[in-house]
Order: C-alpha cells, then sequence, then structure tokens
C-alpha cells in the first residue's frame, strides 16, 4: 500500500484513499483525519526538511495524482490550524498563506545550536548569525539550511535562557551572535 | 339383554390397564436407558477421537473446524464451558478465550478507522499477524466462531453479513436492513457509492437515501468524497475496503 517516494518517504495507506482528501463533515471522523495528516505533514517536513509551507502552493503530500485527488484548500487550512493548536506549527501570516512547521520544537533546536556551538568551541565569540545554518560548520549537520524565521527563534530563546546573545547589524546578513560557555 | 359390569369384571379390566401401564413403562425405561447408554458411548468414543488427535485439533485449523462441525452435529459444544472435560482434554477453552481476546484487540484498534466494522478476512489476517508465526494458525471458521462467543460478553461484538461477506461488528447498536443494504450497494460498486446511484439500485426516495447515509456518516461508517470526476458526492466505507486499514 505504501508509496515510496524519489527520497525513500512512504506515505501511509490513508493517502491512497480518496475521502481522506475532502474534508469530512462528521466531527469525529474529521478529528482522525486531521490527526493523521497532521502526523504525515509533519514526518514529510522533517524528512525533506522543509520548514514552511506555502499554503497557495504545490506541495506533493496535498496530490496524490494515482488517484485523482488534491487535498481541499478548507482542509488544508483546518490540518495547519490543528498543528498550529497543538504547538507543532505557526502560522507566518493572518491570511494563513504561510505556515511554518515546527517538526522539532523551537526548544529543541535550541539544544541543537548551542551544543553544536560547544562541541566546536565557538563560545565568547561574535558569529554571523546566518552562518549557523548556511556555513562550512554546519554542513552535513542538522543546521544546515535551517529556516531562519527557526533559527531566529531559538536564539532568542538561548538569549532569554542567558546563554546567548544577539547583535542587530544593519542588514541580516550583519546581524551577529555570541554564545556563553 | 346387555351384561351389567360385575365386580370382577370391572377388577379385570383395572388389572389389564395396570399391566400395560407397567409394560408400557418398562418399553419407556429400556428405550431411554438404552438411548442414554448409546450416547454415553458416543461420548465417550468423540472425547477418545479428541484425545487422539487431541495436537492436530489444535494445531490444523481445517482439522478443527470439521471437528467442530462434527461436534455441533450430536449436540456437543466443546466451548460451552471452560470448566468441562471437553475444555480440559482439548484445552481448547483456552485457545478461543486467547484468541478473543486479539479479536476484541484488532477490532478495537480499526474502530476509528472503520467505524467498529471489519471485514472477517481482514480480521483473519491481523489477528494471525498479531499472534506471530510461533503461535497456532487461526482459520476463518476460528475467528467467526470466537465472534459468536465474544457475542454473549454484550458490548455489540456481532456477526454480520453484507452482501457475499461477513465482517465483525463490534459497536453496539443495530446494522438496520437500510444501512445493510446502503452497504451491500456499495460492496458491489468496489467500496463507495453515490446518492442517485441509491435511489436507482434501491427505488428508495432521495429522503430516505440521505437518511440512511447521514446515519451512516454520524456512526463513522462513511466518509464523503467530493472530487470524483463525475461530480457527484461519494460515500465511501472504510470497512469495504479492506487491507487499506489494517495497519493504521
Amino acid at each position: 500500500m505504501d508509496q515510496p517516494s524519489s527520497s525513500g518517504y512512504s506515505y501511509p495507506p490513508f493517502w491512497s484513499y480518496p475521502p481522506y482528501f475532502t474534508l469530512q463533515p462528521v466531527k469525529d471522523t474529521r478529528e482522525r483525519q486531521s490527526g493523521l495528516w497532521g502526523q504525515l505533514i509533519l514526518d514529510y517536513c522533517r524528512k525533506h526538511k522543509i520548514y514552511v509551507i506555502n499554503t497557495g502552493a504545490e506541495f506533493p503530500p496535498f496530490h496524490n495524482p494515482a488517484i485523482n485527488r488534491r487535498l481541499q484548500h478548507s482542509a488544508i487550512i483546518a490540518f495547519l490550524d490543528d498543528l498550529v493548536s497543538q504547538g507543532n506549527a505557526e502560522w507566518l501570516d493572518k491570511h494563513k498563506r504561510q505556515c511554518l512547521v515546527l517538526w522539532r520544537k523551537v526548544s529543541d533546536w535550541a539544544d541543537t545550536i548551542y551544543n553544536f556551538v560547544r562541541t566546536y568551541g565557538l563560545t565568547d565569540s561574535v558569529m554571523v548569525v546566518d552562518d549557523l545554518s548556511s556555513g562550512d560548520d554546519v554542513a552535513g549537520t542538522d543546521l544546515a539550511g535551517l529556516d531562519r524565521t527557526l533559527l531566529l527563534r531559538a536564539l532568542k530563546l538561548l538569549e532569554s535562557r542567558g546563554k546567548a546573545r544577539l547583535f542587530k547589524g544593519d542588514t541580516p546578513e550583519e546581524e551577529g551572535v555570541k554564545f556563553f560557555g | 339383554m346387555r351384561r351389567r359390569p360385575g365386580v370382577s369384571g370391572i377388577q379385570d379390566a383395572a388389572r389389564a390397564r395396570e399391566q400395560y401401564r407397567s409394560v408400557g413403562n418398562e418399553v419407556r425405561k429400556s428405550n431411554l436407558e438404552a438411548m442414554h447408554e448409546q450416547m454415553a458411548v458416543f461420548k465417550d468414543k468423540l472425547e477418545e477421537f479428541a484425545m487422539n488427535h487431541r495436537a492436530e485439533i489444535r494445531k490444523d485449523p481445517a482439522f478443527r473446524a470439521q471437528f467442530h462441525a462434527m461436534c455441533a452435529n450430536i449436540g456437543v459444544d466443546p466451548l460451552a464451558s471452560n470448566k468441562g472435560l471437553w475444555a480440559k482434554t482439548l484445552g481448547l477453552g483456552d485457545f478461543y478465550y486467547e484468541l478473543g481476546v486479539q479479536i476484541i484487540e484488532a477490532c478495537w484498534v480499526t474502530r476509528a478507522a472503520n467505524g467498529g466494522l471489519m471485514d472477517v478476512r481482514s480480521l483473519l489476517r491481523m489477528v494471525n499477524k498479531r499472534r506471530g508465526k510461533l503461535a497456532e494458525e487461526v482459520s476463518l471458521d476460528d475467528v467467526e466462531r470466537s465472534i459468536k462467543k465474544l457475542k454473549a460478553l454484550g458490548g455489540g461484538f456481532e456477526l454480520v453479513r453484507i452482501g457475499g461477506s461477513k465482517y465483525a461488528r463490534s459497536v453496539p447498536g443495530e446494522l438496520n436492513m437500510d444501512k445493510n443494504q446502503v452497504l451491500g450497494v456499495a460492496q458491489i460498486a468496489g467500496g463507495f457509492v453515490a446518492a442517485s446511484e441509491l435511489e436507482r439500485n434501491l427505488r428508495w426516495t432521495p429522503i430516505r437515501v440521505q437518511e440512511v447515509l447521514q446515519g451512516l456518516l454520524a456512526e463513522g461508517l462513511a466518509m464523503v468524497d467530493d472530487q470524483a470526476p463525475e461530480g457527484e458526492r461519494l460515500y465511501w466505507f472504510p470497512c469495504l475496503s479492506s487491507g487499506m486499514h489494517e495497519e493504521q
């Protein structure tokens, strides 16, 4: 039943069952449907390191050509809303066009960053923020390609814990951060 | 002139009646005794048979089904009581209790997905998978037998026939004729149906069709699909798409 995609991701069986692409009118059924989709979205994004879903654009899990079904827009919004209320996602705009998917919690990202910095002995010196997601040092680690919104949110969390301090720059590229050991 | 009954005549008649009765009783008694005797022999033979083939009965699902059929023919239920000689000699009671628990588990796990109606074949696959390769393999007959036994517990366990297949129903509440007929039509169509098709097929009024479909939706037995190529809303029944929901 599972349909492996190019990256080795296997869709769950429900993804091949047409009614799951229509928002269900009965509450219990809809809640179950939302739970399954929420899990699918988190798993897919984790596997493909996707941080932001654009609700107006094509997103592979929302379309199954084999059964000719597309997840309804109202359903996409409803399921992402549920992820947001569970703390697993955040809307980036009030029109719900962009959704930040937190397949790893902000606090976990903060821990990952802090562990990375300590492992590489980068504490007590000022770093360029963007180097934490695209620098040579992070290549091959979980941090490579980390969404900027998420990166900044994690850094602010570390700042609130007294483990880092952010420095504003004139441009985003000049924003810096200093970690304390 | 008619002869009037004398004292001795009356006594004769009474004596004769008494003799008839006692002979009749004798015959009845010996018949009954003979039958008891035959039954006892039969039962002994059956027990002997059961003991001799104990291993096969436990291991071979087909053999077990035949044994059950044989017992049913002579009015013996090996599962009637776990304390009975039958259960003791065969250990069948434990076998079916265990199977019963596994069936309940499987029904529970899939209930959210199928609304508490599960194809017995899917159920069989799931139970055998759950039991693992080392346990005795279970047959469809065993599963159906077990569900019938579970019915006694209440809780709504029941074997339901829809179209040509049997389903395990694990939620209380009657699956009425109308719902059953809708499921039957959908089964033939491949697990889904449109309202207009039901109106045509069953010659029902649109109101009746809607009422039954809404009921099936509310029970979690149906899901709607608004993206059919023909445009009309389709009603899908997860319990009819076996395999689709087993692993969830």
